[in-house]
């Protein structure tokens, strides 16, 4: 297994962000992490990403514990948040070498890497030029390509395509089955349900900190009696509106 | 139907406070500022009977008793006048050591024979040697000097007939030519210096909160520490490059210039930086966003700059403010840059700062790396 977290707990102030989460991802298949507004996933990715400290339960990723050794973890894992991880001032290949030197590479190896993986997102041309003059779509595949500087064996995609034109869309759904082509275990969250019919072997519906079903996409669909994992997700977690818990934790400032 | 331009207005005004009001850090920084301001220009520009209790040394070289006698009138006179607190001193070398750390204000010299030139010819000079630091303060000083010294009754003392007169012959802290901005200057490097780097450093951290990019630095295989220390010294640099920049432009425009040890000068001012550093994660801590960052900063700039010394002698402010101007940092990095750059003071002179500024900064740290693990793990 890829990433195996046990009853991972977090609370903030008694409030109950996540709740005993289990999971068990696979090595080289794209897992979905579905869940409305306020489910807990961001939360549950902070803590596998080693941001958030755990309240109580445990995790690895390929066999790293989150909690005892965050630097093996960290190095294991690239990350795409929802938010660019990128300086807007600083140019495709400064960024990329920024990022890669954090990660103990240097020299000639990290000029080369990143010079491959900006030419793999087609942006040689422009590679020179300050990521904050891209466009939305021009910079999510510099961002993409900054998580994979170290080479990680684990990727984790908080909504890679939230707010991107639709030729930026279809770009990033190749480039994530291209990364599962490459044998890298992929943890993606979305609420496009039709990126994650396209996309995802595995995945697990969260709701209220909670996850409410995890297993093999078709037999989810079948045991549900659903065509499609919209209709799965309405069906497991309703058609109410609710942002309450996310909203809370928003007022508390965390 | 389209509304018209007054309503548009108004409801982007109303839009704007309210998410101005949404913001307590804000509102907060409305409220204490104005209050802020006004009672530190108050004490700024001071009233005559604002300044009280100016300790000023005497250095009596003259034992005769005539000597003795007006000195003796001299002290009595300047100590009922409500503004100055008289120190004697024994020697000149230990008054003018005094006079560098800032511990006196003034020293008043009566030569050797005085007594006696007064005596004979009616005439006679003291020597004083006064920190020029603040133009109000330093009429102050020599306007009540003056007064004081033409109202000594010194037929009295030396049982003369003839009326007897001595004047006072005022002289600067340093030797050389020198004039006010001079003094001004290493109170406004410094203080420009470590302002800078304190607004940076908060602004740096708000920014990366912002942009996310510091959640991207916390998923790196790089300490917490590293980060920390990292952006400090970077402010570290930026103050330094921005202390040189307006030294020179004091030096060409000014005619400033350096009498102690550059090395000396920047520890001081990268110790004062790192100081302030602290004090800037430990503010930002508490805040997400660049806004509220800035108004917090200029919550803490504002008084340093007027309570620090770097404008005007702390001797003016009233004692509850001069407390408070014992416990700010930036106070200690003035009062040693200072004594270093014009009155070339070793380090020895100015190791009590030096000491108190790595103290803080020492404690500073110790509270914001917890804080700011907290902030970014909680």
């Amino acid at each position: 297994m890829s990433i195996v977290t046990e009853n991972l707990t977090k609370t903030f102030n008694g409030l109950v962000a996540v709740n005993g989460v289990s999971l068990k991802v696979t090595k080289g298949t794209i897992f979905g992490l579905l869940g409305p507004n306020g489910a807990g996933k961001s939360t549950f990715l902070r803590m596998i990403c080693t941001v958030l400290r755990p309240t109580s339960g445990h995790g690895s990723i390929e066999g790293f514990d989150i909690v005892n050794d965050t630097n093996e973890v960290r190095k294991t894992i690239g990350v795409v948040q929802e938010k660019l991880l990128l300086y807007p001032t600083l140019t495709a290949i400064e960024n990329l070498e920024f990022f890669g030197r954090l990660y103990g590479i240097r020299g000639k190896p990290l000029r080369e890497k990143a010079e491959a993986l900006i030419e793999e997102v087609k942006l040689t041309s422009v590679k020179d030029r300050p990521v904050g003059t891209y466009s939305t779509g021009m910079r999510q595949r510099i961002n993409l390509v900054r998580a994979l500087i170290h080479d990680p064996k684990v990727i984790i995609l908080d909504e890679p395509t939230n707010g991107l034109d639709p030729q930026s869309v279809r770009w990033v759904r190749d480039y994530v089955k291209r990364l599962k082509e490459r044998n890298l275990t992929v943890l993606v969250t979305t609420h496009d349900m039709h990126e994650a019919e396209e996309l995802m072997d595995e995945l697990a519906i969260m709701d209220r900190g909670g996850v409410l079903a995890v297993g093999r996409t078709a037999d989810l669909k079948r045991s549900q009696d659903v065509a499609t994992i919209e209709d799965l997700f309405l069906k497991l977690t309703g058609r109410e509106l609710r942002d309450e818990v996310s909203s809370r934790l928003k007022r508390r400032g965390w | 139907m389209a509304n018209n331009i007054f309503y548009d207005i108004y409801i982007i005004m109303k839009k704007d406070l309210t998410e101005f009001m949404r913001i307590r850090a804000r509102l907060v920084t409305m409220i204490l500022l104005p209050i802020i301001l006004i009672v530190l220009f108050g004490y700024m520009f001071p009233s005559t009977g604002s300044i009280t209790h100016i300790s000023i040394a005497v250095v009596n070289q003259d034992q005769s008793q005539a000597g003795l006698n007006i000195v003796s009138q001299f002290i009595s006179s300047a100590q009922s006048s409500g503004l100055f607190n008289v120190i004697s001193m024994g020697s000149l070398s230990s008054a003018q050591n005094q006079l560098v750390s800032g511990n006196v204000y003034a020293i008043i010299i009566f030569h050797q024979g005085l007594g006696q030139q007064l005596r004979s010819s009616g005439t006679a000079t003291v020597q004083v040697i006064i920190d020029q630091a603040n133009p109000s303060l330093d009429a102050a000083i020599q306007g009540e000097l003056t007064q004081i010294f033409s109202s000594l009754r010194l037929s009295a003392t030396l049982a003369s007939a003839s009326s007897s007169q001595v004047t006072p012959i005022y002289q600067g802290l340093i030797p050389q030519t020198s004039n006010t901005i001079e003094f001004l200057a290493p109170g406004l490097i410094a203080m420009t210096t470590i302002l800078a780097g304190l607004s940076g450093l908060a602004m740096t951290f708000s920014r990366e909160k912002e942009l996310g990019t510091l959640d991207g630095l916390l998923m790196t295989p790089i300490s917490r520490l590293s980060i920390i220390l990292g952006k400090g010294f970077a402010q570290v640099v930026r103050g330094l490059a921005s202390g040189v920049l307006v030294f020179i432009l004091a030096m060409i425009l000014f005619g400033v210039h350096i009498y102690g040890s550059i090395w000396l000068m920047a520890l001081v001012l990268t110790l004062g930086i790192l100081a302030f550093t602290g004090m800037g994660i430990i503010a930002t801590s508490f805040v997400s966003d660049q806004e509220s960052a800035q108004l917090i900063m200029m919550m803490i700039q504002f008084p340093m700059i007027f309570l620090s010394g770097a404008l005007y002698p702390v001797i003016q402010l009233p004692s509850w403010l001069r407390i408070i101007s014992d416990i700010l940092p930036l106070t200690y990095v003035i009062s040693a840059f200072r004594s270093v750059m014009l009155l070339n003071a070793p380090f020895s002179a100015i190791s009590g700062d030096v000491y108190i500024l790595l103290i803080f900064t020492l404690v500073v740290f110790a509270i914001a790396l917890p804080l700011f693990q907290r902030t970014v793990t909680k």
